[in-house]
């Protein structure tokens, strides 16, 4: 899943053009307040108790599947004849739905409270730029990655935890 | 003039001023009102009125104004007349006057000036010429801008009302951008007025998108008025409306997911609080244009094609980045192979060709309108999809009772819209589905029904088919049908003239009946049409068994368009005026049946049964008719095919027959046969059981009423090969200068074709010689005799030599080649006469020498013990050799001592260039007469033990090419022992020339090469060298220099003996000195071959 979330991206820029597509292309300092990021320094991550942590990648997850199904339907627009981007964004949408239960039912197991669903994108997406479309789907691209590496390490942490 | 504006100056300046100037100043301004003051009391004294001046805002009005006479200044009245029609005065208090626009002409103006008590008076002539028409300015009812074109609307009123009309007006706009005012547009547009008051619009598309910065609009206007002939001016400027784009959004660059055409020019601009870095469009920077504040714009020329994302444009600040797409394509181009039809006459599809691609894809592809004007529907079509070079394709339903359709297709997408047209009649458009359910049923043995079913609404048109008809080994067959159309329904149609008991494959299509194309073929169905009694009787032949009592009847298979079914069997009968023989139920597979006859004239019938029925019998007459008048003739067949030509004969009533077999074959012997019409008179027959090389026999019958006669009879091949096998040959008979060979006849099976003759050849030659040459090399040596009377088995060969062995070869051949030859050979016998002089002469002789010497001796014996055997032998007075010498000289008789274990020999020289004598014994004739003296070339050569041995050996010797003789000869020894050297070497045979070492060994294994060989094996050379007579003299001069004897002259070469040496071995012996043996002649003689030594 990992190694698909870079596949990704790497197949997202290479679909908007330059300067998206041209070689080590980062933009940091683009972010989408619907979209909470995965950077947490480590002490703090580290601090964390479980039901945080897990809630945390949870609402994540929840958040990136809202994305990925909005990052979906932007490129439908913008790349219509792309079936491989479409494609690719359809299967990390339903990873992302796959490991948000997953993270749910440990929740379950350790007998946390699961945040109720909500909907992070609201009304707001909508009309926006063709810009700001690729922009946002390289944040999503981009966090997804970022969130499934941070959920290795969570669970990770979590399995020294629990063995067994 | 000067006085007002300096009086003006003033007040603007202290109107702008007075605020901020410190009040220590004010009594400066003072100062200098005081001098303006002044300076009117001062010009006042100048007098009168002056400058009048008028103009005109609305051609009714004229405001006229003049100067005050100098000195004069509040308080003034003017009393102003105007000598018009009314001639009126008015009192004023002003400099000015409106007054109502004066007719055309001269009109004089008195005005009088009225100051303190003291009055001027100035007259004025004015005319409308004088006057200026300056219009009021224009007022700007409202300017608004539309963000997401970039274009500003402007609107103003022409206050047309209070103008002539019909007058024209040119209206000035000006278009400033940012703070500073610069000039970005100054257009003129020109108007008419009309009379009322009129809204104007003016629009302006911004090459900057409107956000990037505030704009400035202004507008002025000309009054080109025909009724006024005075002077005409532009107004003032309008005041400045202006237009700024107030941030709604968080959006900072601009414009925003525009879609333009690829190759203009555009402008991006990005509203920012902090300063831009970087522009980029894609990956290529662009330089800064700085607009207000922090805005920047960057200009893009001759855009390039986007790809379907848009082109990226990049705005970098110091923390973020702001950017917008572009996307620039092209306007749809116009729809290409526009095509409507229908398939089922319920829609109607139409396809075209989206042309060269837009580049422009999702929201912004190309939309497509199929509208029918007629019925004013239409139907759309989007492709969001990447456009291709594929098809695209509409459905449109038909609307009932309509035919005619007139079709517009509208493309559109954001960057224009092009369209196509077709007008069709749809019922002429049908291109029907393919037919589905195919399937066929009997009808009878020749016709059958198929049935298919279309789908559609053909109730209102006919239909026209087409069926294709298959039949193995049979050219395709198309068959077109017409048939009433049917809405959704099942059709059927017959199909006759086919054949019975025949597998066909049947496919139909369809289209409508005033075709414009075919549907696709339907599936195809396989179909056996049903058996039909078979239309023919079989072939028929007959012929008599070998004993004459047996009648054997063969008939043919049907073939399968005969026996229009399975043929099950056979009934053969014979029938003759007393009796009928039959025989039924022949099962098929049987096609040859025998019955025993009593007599020869019997008609037989055959014929063939199949599950249906019996076929018309074949009939055929069981007689023969003979014919005396026949012989075997030959025939040559071309190709594959042999043609049998005969003369008509109107005896022949019904047919005739040829029929053949293999000639190898016993009788009856039938392969085949064939029947031709009796008006032929030639018949090709081919078969391929035919092969080349083998005889066939063809017979031609003649059909009687009676039967059948045997007209001609005759052998041939299809083509002729060469023999396998060679004539197996003998001799029967050979003499001493014949042979007489007999030899056999070729079986026809390995002649393969028509014997032509036999080539004999025969040549000198020995069984083992390893040169048998090939006999087609054109040798002059090899004689042949060409045997083309087929009938002679014998050859006689005359003129041969005796004791001779001989090659025969002998070869049959055929048109079709030259067969295997046979060889043998045959030594002819020896001329006995010859052979008993050859022995008896030297036997006499020998006899006599022996008596002679030995009476001579026993008288002188006291003389030869004194002279030979003293009993103090003197070595000076020696002459032994003498004494060998003188008696050796003249005299053979010695040779018969060594005689005694050896049979004669017989050295034959043949065929040289000169007749040479047969040459029996080499006692008697020394090569001495074959040497000429003068053989200069000739040099001592070692001597060679001989010792002849009886074998026989055949030898083919060619002389070597360098023979005195010239020619090649022959040398056959017979009872001559071997004579080949111990110490020849191979390496030395090698050297010599090959024709020399293919030839007379004991003559040729000489070591003559190397100098330094033959001195340093002189010694033994001398001792055990063989024979070496006549041949080969050049070889002999191939001693190097170095050789003593190549020292001597031609003159002191010692010839050197034949081969008669054999009787007297002791004159063989070397002598031990190495000085060579000379002789005083170029020749050789008998004497000489015995000389040792010299002149001793």
């Amino acid at each position: 899943m990992q190694k698909n979330t870079s596949t990704l991206l790497q197949t997202y820029l290479q679909h908007q053009g330059s300067p998206f597509s041209d070689p080590g292309f980062s933009a940091p300092e683009l972010q989408l307040s619907s979209l909470p990021p995965a950077a947490v320094p480590f002490k703090i991550w580290h601090a964390l108790d479980d039901g945080e942590r897990l809630s945390r990648a949870q609402g994540a997850f929840l958040a990136l599947t809202q994305h990925l199904q909005l990052v979906g339907d932007d490129q439908s627009d913008l790349n219509p004849g792309s079936p491989v981007l479409l494609a690719q964004l359809g299967v990390a949408r339903l990873r992302a739905q796959g490991l948000l239960g997953n993270v749910a039912a440990i929740m379950n197991a350790l007998g946390l409270p699961i945040p109720p669903e909500e909907d992070t994108l609201g009304v707001v997406p909508f009309g926006a730029s063709a810009f700001e479309r690729k922009c946002r789907g390289y944040v999503v691209t981009r966090e997804y990655g970022h969130w499934t590496d941070r959920a290795v390490r969570d669970l990770a942490l979590l399995k020294t935890k629990y063995p067994a | 003039m000067n006085v007002f504006l300096c009086w003006r100056q003033p007040s603007w300046m202290v109107g702008r001023k007075r605020m901020r100037l410190p009040a220590n100043f004010q009594w400066l301004l003072a100062t200098f009102i005081l001098l303006c003051l002044l300076s009117q009391v001062n010009s006042q004294r100048k007098g009168t009125p002056r400058d009048l001046k008028c103009t005109t805002d609305n051609l009714q009005i004229w405001d006229c104004s003049w100067k005050a006479p100098l000195g004069t200044g509040h308080g003034t009245i003017y009393q102003v007349c105007i000598d018009d029609r009314s001639h009126s005065c008015h009192q004023l208090e002003k400099a000015n006057i409106k007054i109502p626009a004066l007719s055309p002409g001269d009109h004089e103006i008195t005005i009088n000036s009225l100051h303190d008590f003291e009055s001027s008076i100035s007259t004025f002539i004015l005319n409308e010429k004088n006057v200026s028409l300056i219009p009021e300015s224009p007022e700007i009812l409202n300017l608004s801008a539309d963000f997401s074109t970039s274009t500003l609307h402007l609107m103003w009123n022409d206050k047309g009302s209070i103008f002539p009309q019909h007058s024209n007006v040119i209206w000035e706009i000006k278009v400033l951008r940012k703070d500073s005012m610069e000039l970005i547009e100054l257009v003129t547009f020109n108007t008419t007025l009309n009379g009322r008051d009129t809204v104007h619009h003016w629009s302006w598309a911004s090459d900057m998108p409107l956000e990037c910065a505030i704009h400035h609009v202004r507008i002025r206007c000309y009054i080109d008025s025909l009724h006024f002939s005075g002077h005409k001016e532009w107004s003032n400027w309008s005041p400045v409306k202006n237009i700024s784009w107030t941030p709604d959004s968080q959006t900072k660059v601009f414009p925003q997911d525009n879609v333009v055409l690829v190759g203009s020019d555009i402008t991006f601009c990005c509203i920012s609080q902090e300063k831009v870095l970087l522009a980029q469009i894609g990956s290529k920077n662009c330089p800064l244009i700085h607009l207000d504040g922090e805005n920047v714009a960057i200009k893009i020329h001759n855009i390039s094609v986007s790809e379907n994302s848009g082109t990226n444009v990049i705005f970098t600040t110091e923390d973020y980045i702001y950017g917008t797409v572009i996307f620039a394509g092209y306007p749809p181009d116009v729809p290409q192979k526009l095509n409507c039809e229908t398939h089922d006459l319920e829609k109607i599809v139409c396809s075209w060709n989206p042309g060269r691609p837009t580049a422009l894809v999702g929201p912004r592809s190309t939309n497509y309108t199929l509208f029918e004007s007629f019925s004013g529907k239409y139907v759309t079509f989007k492709n969001a999809e990447v456009p291709t070079n594929e098809s695209y394709w509409v459905f449109f339903e038909m609307i009932p009772n309509q035919e005619i359709y007139n079709f517009t297709l509208n493309a559109h997408n954001p960057l224009g819209r092009s369209e196509s047209t077709m007008l069709v009649n749809i019922t002429e458009r049908v291109s029907p589905h393919t037919p589905t359910s195919f399937r066929v049923k009997d009808i009878n043995s020749k016709a059958v029904t198929l049935f298919w079913r279309l789908s559609g609404n053909f109730a209102k048109i006919n239909l026209l088919c087409q069926i294709k008809i298959n039949k193995a080994n049979s050219k395709q067959e198309l068959r077109n049908i017409t048939i009433k159309g049917l809405k959704n329904s099942s059709y059927r149609v017959a199909v006759d003239k086919l054949n019975p008991y025949t597998i066909y494959t049947f496919r139909i299509r369809c289209s409508s009946h005033t075709h414009w194309k075919w549907s696709k073929w339907s599936n195809e169905k396989q179909h056996l049409t049903t058996e039909a009694t078979p239309s023919k009787g079989p072939d028929t032949w007959r012929e008599w068994s070998s004993d004459g009592k047996n009648l054997i009847i063969y008939w043919k298979p049907l073939p399968i368009n005969e026996a229009n079914g399975k043929i099950l069997s056979y009934n053969v009968s014979c029938s003759s005026d007393e009796e009928t023989q039959s025989l039924s139920e022949i099962p098929d597979p049987q096609h040859k049946a025998e019955i025993r006859l009593d007599k020869n004239d019997y008609i037989i019938s055959v014929v063939a049964k199949n599950s249906v029925g019996s076929s018309p019998p074949s009939k055929i007459a069981s007689m023969e008719i003979p014919n005396d008048d026949l012989r075997v003739e030959q025939v040559v067949g071309m190709g594959k095919r042999i043609l049998l030509t005969w003369h008509a004969d109107p005896n022949m009533t019904c047919d005739y027959v040829v029929k053949w077999c293999n000639s190898s074959r016993s009788e009856p012997c039938l392969m085949d046969w064939k029947k031709v019409p009796s008006n032929s008179t030639e018949a090709v027959i081919e078969s391929d059981q035919f092969r080349p090389g083998v005889r066939y026999s063809f017979f031609l019958y003649g059909c009687r009423n009676q039967g059948y006669q045997l007209l001609r009879s005759i052998i041939g091949y299809i083509e002729e090969l060469a023999p396998i096998v060679a004539p197996n040959f003998t001799v029967e008979d050979t003499s001493a200068d014949s042979i007489l060979v007999k030899w056999e006849d070729i079986p026809v099976e390995e002649l393969r074709g028509f014997l032509r003759g036999y080539l004999f050849y025969f040549e000198k030659g020995e069984r083992d010689t390893s040169k048998v040459r090939g006999l087609d090399s054109g040798r002059s040596d090899i004689k042949v005799k060409n045997i083309t009377d087929l009938s002679q088995k014998t050859l006689r060969i005359a003129d041969l030599q005796g004791k001779t062995s001989y090659h025969l070869v002998l070869r049959a051949y055929t048109d079709g080649g030259l067969g295997p030859e046979k060889s043998m050979f045959v030594v002819t016998k020896e001329n006995s006469v010859g052979l008993i002089i050859a022995i008896l002469i030297p036997v006499a002789v020998a006899v006599i020498i022996g008596v002679v010497t030995s009476v001579l001796c026993y008288r002188k014996r006291e003389w030869i013990k004194e002279t030979f055997y003293p009993d103090i032998p003197n070595p000076e007075n020696c002459k032994a050799l003498q004494f060998q010498k003188s008696v050796c000289e003249g005299s053979s008789a010695l040779k018969t001592l060594e005689m005694n274990p050896c049979t004669p020999n017989n050295v034959e020289v043949l065929e040289t260039r000169s007749t040479l004598p047969k040459i029996e014994d080499t006692e008697i004739i020394s090569p001495v007469a074959e040497r000429p003296t003068d053989s200069s070339d000739v040099e001592p050569e070692n001597h060679v033990v001989v010792s002849y041995c009886p074998p026989i050996i055949e030898e083919e010797i060619p002389n070597p090419a360098v023979d005195e003789a010239g020619g090649t000869s022959q040398v056959i020894y017979i009872d001559v022992q071997s004579m080949y050297q111990p110490q020849a070497k191979p390496e030395e045979d090698q050297e010599i020339d090959p024709i020399v070492g293919a030839g007379y060994k004991p003559q040729m294994r000489l070591p003559i090469n190397s100098a330094v060989e033959e001195t340093a094996a002189e010694d033994d050379i001398d001792k055990t060298a063989g024979y070496r007579p006549q041949a080969n003299v050049n070889t002999w001069k191939l001693v190097s220099p170095d050789s003593p004897r190549s020292t001597d002259s031609n003159s002191e070469i010692v010839s050197f003996g034949s081969p008669c040496s054999i009787n007297s071995r002791q004159f063989l012996i070397p002598p031990k000195d190495e000085d060579s043996p000379k002789s005083s002649g170029g020749g050789w003689s008998f004497s000489n071959f015995f000389q040792n030594k010299p002149n001793d």
